[in-house]
Formats: structure tokens, sequence, C-alpha cells
């Protein structure tokens, strides 16, 4: 059937497109042409090692893993308390702090960016990592509580009501059963977390002074000239966020969510 | 033991703790809502009324000085740099947003409604990791590929083609805000055609309706939440861009959030930069809302 040729077709472009800027970075980062050109101008391990040899790199990769880590554990812990009370409890508030949880991604990271500065530049924080990583913690947040909320939509109202039954505080119920059940979401946000802020690079530029972070020496990187490195670092970047947020997805069981609706 | 401490048979659906433990009743929801609420507060919701409020400042002697002055507003607003930005800037994220809609739609349709589960599945997969994956790479990327000496171009010249003019205009530019765009709103159109009643589809069919007129009267109609979800999320994403307007088409001409870096970069004019952000926040809120308003209309009938 045609159609079926032409929409295969189309599904084969589309992935292409969108996977096109990812294998250039990664296939050119082995080439030996300090530009990137056709024809291809044999394997080299070359851009990989002076990256690897770069002060500037390597201290910017040193931010960026103190950075996501950082606002991973933050993200997490702070999004299970907004899951876990949006799910259980009823207050007065609650809708104004449950958009201030949700709302910060639909901003544009810009004037997120901007605004950060402002606030944190007459703080100690300014120029740290420490600073952006509150800044990303406010961001994650939103993705953390979202995956951890689904999860929780999935935990019946009895397991946690046979717990106080059998005499456990809410507390005990919240540590020996919530959490528990909640762990594959847990671990999933944590991934899901550190792939948005070691991603993050408007905020990261604005708040972090001299502190970069990788995107940000890559940022710097394009407004200068031409250099091979940036594919060597881009590789590096690409595969740890291909490897976070399949993990977040494994443990988020996404795909998985999916053929259950269907 | 006092009666109190019994545990309690009856009251099952909410947590433990009778008369007189209301405080304790109360430390929990407190302790875990205290910090997030804060947390948010502080590193969002003030920093974002402070970008407000700055905007009433004046600068003297390079430094921000608290005010009440409606001078930036009036400089801005009225400027012609900024009302090009802003027209551009809109343009731009109207023309992404059309597109990104129009090419992700047939994707979201045979992702949703004709692979299997298990391909579905994959493409889902497939599709998140780019919404999550290095933004300013991929743009760098397209630079090398499109740039003059780029792959494109040095690919022509081996076939003895003539060189093309890729970067620096609105085809970049687009491709560019693609890349930011499509994964996601092919996504969001995904799980919309997902969650649709597919018996709607069937009956359609089944009482000699076209493809066409299935398309149209049918699927689009049940789907509407979720066009104006990926609707506005394409719009927002490309309206507040930075990387791919400096990168794809050297800042020429500029848009707002180039605007906004340059004003902040360069120093002292706080007070200015901030007047675009609100700006910007604004028409944002004022798209959310007309969109919600367009979608919400169609759940009440």
């Amino acid at each position: 059937m045609t159609g079926r040729i032409l929409r295969n077709l189309y599904l084969a472009a589309l992935a292409l497109f969108i996977a096109m800027p990812m294998l250039v970075i990664v296939v050119f980062s082995f080439d030996a042409n300090r530009f990137p050109a056709l024809p291809w101008g044999g394997f080299t391990l070359n851009w990989h090692r002076e990256a690897l040899a770069d002060a500037m790199i390597l201290s910017a990769m040193k931010n960026s893993v103190i950075v996501s880590l950082g606002t991973a554990v933050l993200a997490t812990v702070l999004g299970f308390s907004a899951a876990y009370l949006d799910y259980r409890y009823m207050f007065f508030g609650k809708r104004p702090l449950m958009l201030a949880v949700a709302v910060p991604p639909a901003v544009p990271v810009t004037i997120l960016g901007m605004a950060m500065l402002a606030a944190l530049s007459r703080t100690p924080m300014f120029g740290t990592p420490a600073g952006i990583i509150v800044c990303h913690v406010a961001i994650a947040v939103s993705f953390s509580m979202a995956l951890i909320r689904l999860r929780l939509g999935e935990l019946g109202p009895d397991l946690e009501a046979a717990a106080w039954n059998l005499g456990a505080s809410p507390l005990a119920a919240l540590w020996h059963v919530v959490i528990p059940f909640c762990k594959p979401s847990l671990i999933a946000a944590f991934c899901l977390s550190a792939a948005v802020s070691f991603d993050e690079f408007m905020v990261a530029w604005f708040v972090g002074g001299v502190n970069e972070t990788l995107p940000v020496r890559v940022l710097n990187l394009l407004q200068g000239q031409v250099n091979p490195k940036i594919n060597a670092i881009g590789t590096l970047v690409l595969a740890i966020s291909l490897i976070l947020v399949t993990l977040a997805q494994r443990f988020a069981r996404l795909g998985g969510a999916g053929k259950e609706t269907a | 033991m006092t009666e109190a401490s019994l545990p309690e048979i009856s009251a099952a659906s909410s947590p433990p703790g009778g008369r007189g433990t209301r405080r304790a009743r109360a430390a929990l929801p407190l302790l875990l809502g205290l910090p997030v609420a804060l947390w948010q507060v502080a590193f969002f919701v003030l920093p974002l009324a402070f970008l407000v409020v700055v905007t009433f400042w004046k600068v003297r002697n390079f430094r921000l000085a608290p005010a009440f002055d409606l001078a930036n507003w009036e400089k801005v607003l009225t400027s012609t740099p900024f009302q090009r930005a802003l027209v551009y800037t809109a343009e731009v994220a109207l023309v992404a947003t059309v597109l990104s809609m129009l090419l992700a739609f047939p994707a979201a349709h045979a992702i949703a409604l004709r692979l299997s589960a298990r391909a579905r599945g994959r493409w889902i997969a497939f599709l998140i990791i780019p919404v999550f994956s290095s933004y300013i790479l991929k743009v760098y990327a397209w630079q090398v590929v499109l740039s003059p000496g780029g792959l494109v171009n040095t690919g022509l010249a081996l076939l003895g083609l003539p060189a093309a003019d890729l970067l620096g205009g609105t085809l970049s530019l687009n491709i560019g805000l693609l890349t930011l765009t499509l994964p996601v709103v092919t996504l969001i159109l995904t799980f919309a055609l997902m969650g649709m009643d597919h018996s709607l589809i069937e009956a359609a069919r089944n009482l000699g309706a076209s493809k066409v007129q299935v398309l149209t009267q049918v699927t689009l109609p049940a789907i509407k939440p979720g066009l104006g979800l990926a609707g506005v999320t394409a719009f927002l994403l490309s309206f507040g861009d930075y990387a791919s307007p400096v990168f794809l088409t050297g800042s020429n001409p500029p848009t707002l959030a180039i605007l906004i870096v340059d004003t902040v970069k360069s120093g002292s004019q706080w007070p200015r930069a901030s007047v675009i952000g609100v700006s910007m926040l604004a028409i944002l809120a004022l798209a959310f809302v007309l969109v919600q308003a367009l979608t919400q209309k169609r759940k009440t009938r």
C-alpha cells in the first residue's frame, strides 16, 4: 500500500531530522578535519584528547557534575514533598503552591535567568555552583513532581490506610509504605532532574558568573572561533544526557504507560 | 492504654490522630510543604516579582535606585528597536508554531493510531530524548551542517553543484526552532490522539465519512485541548528562544530574547531589560489564556 510506504517514509524523515544534529556532533567529533566538512578527513581521537586536556573544559565539567547532582538530590526531595502533598492533603493555598512548582519550565529561560540573576546578584550565592543549583532546582522540581505524582496516582488508597490502621504514624506510613512504593519514580525524577540541569545553559550563564557549566562553556566556545573540541565535549554531553533520560524513562515506565492506554 | 492511642479502625481514609493531636496532624504536611513552598517562593516567585518591580526603578550613576517611574515602560514600548523586535519575534514564533504543528500532526497521527504498541512505545522513548538533551549543541550542529563551508555545501561541491546560501535566513532559523519544538509537539499530539475515544473514528467511518471528514469533524475536534497545548508550547518555546536566532541568523534581526541578553550583559540598563521581559511574559500569558478559552469551550458542551 502506498499510504503505508508514504507514512513510513515520513516518519523516517522526521526521525532523521530529529537525530541529525546529534549524529553530526558524534560522527564529526572523530573527524580529522579541523572544520567538519565532507569528505570525511579520517578517524582521530585528537579532539577528544584536546578537550580532556583543556583546563576550562575540565573545570566546567566538574561544575556541571556538582550542579546536576545537587539539583537532582534537592529536586527529587522537594518534588516528592510537593507530589505527596498534592496527593494526600487539601489545604488553603494548595493551588498557588502547585502552580509555583509546575509553572517554572513554562517561563522562557532568558527571562528566568535575568530574574534569578537580579535576585541573586546581591547574595553570596551569585557566581557559585550553589547559586546555579538553587535556580535549577526551582525549574527541575516541576518535572520531578510530575513523575512522582503519576506514580502516587497508582498507589491505591487502601495501602496507606492499612498501615495507619495497624498503628503506623503518618510519618511511619510515609517512610515504610509510600516511599518504597514510589522508589522507581524517585529514581526517574533524580535522573530527569539531573538531565534538565545538565543541559540548561541560560540560567547557568546568567547566574554562574565565572563558574561555567559545560553547556555554558559550549556557548562561550561558540561565540569564538570554530573549535573542533566542541564536537568532542558535545559527544560526552550527549552521551550523559542520553543515559540520564533513558534511565528516567526506564524507571518511570513512560513507554510502558503508553502501551496501557492503547 | 488511653482511648486516643488505640488504632482507629473507622477512620481509614484519613491519617490517624484524634482529639488533641491536631498539632501532630498538621506537622507532617507542614514539614513536607514548607521547604518546597519557601524554595519556589524564594527562587521563582520573588525573582519574577522583583523583575516587575525593577521595571519602575531608575538607574542613577550606573546603579539601580528604587523609584516609581513609568519612564522605562514609556521608553521601551515606544522605541523602534523594541517594536521591530516584538513584531519580528511574534512573527517568527507564529511561523514556527504553525510549521511544527503541520509537520508534527501527520507523524503523531501515524504513531498514535497506526503503529503497533511496541513501535509506538519506541517512538515515544525516542521523542523524549531530544526534549532533554542539549539544545545549544544541536544548534551548533545545524551551524556545521548549513554554513558556507559546512556539510551540505562541501557535499554539493563534491557533486559539482553550486553552493547554497543556507545559513543566516528564515530557513536556518526555522530549522533551529523546529529542532526545539518538533519533538515535544509531536509527543503532545501523540498523547492527545492516544487518549481520544477511538470508537468515534470507527463509528464515523462506518457511517460513511471520508478520511478528510473523519479528520476535520471527528479527530481534530476530539483532541482540541491537545492541539491547544501543543500550539502554546511551540509558541512559548520559539518566542523565548535565544540560541537559534543568535547562532543561525547571527542576531540579525534581533529577537526580544536577544535584546534582553544584550541589555543585561551590557551592564546598567536593568529596568529596560526587565520591561522587555515582563512584556514577553504578558504576551505569553495572554496567548495561554486565549488558547485555553478557545479549547475549554468544547469541554463544557
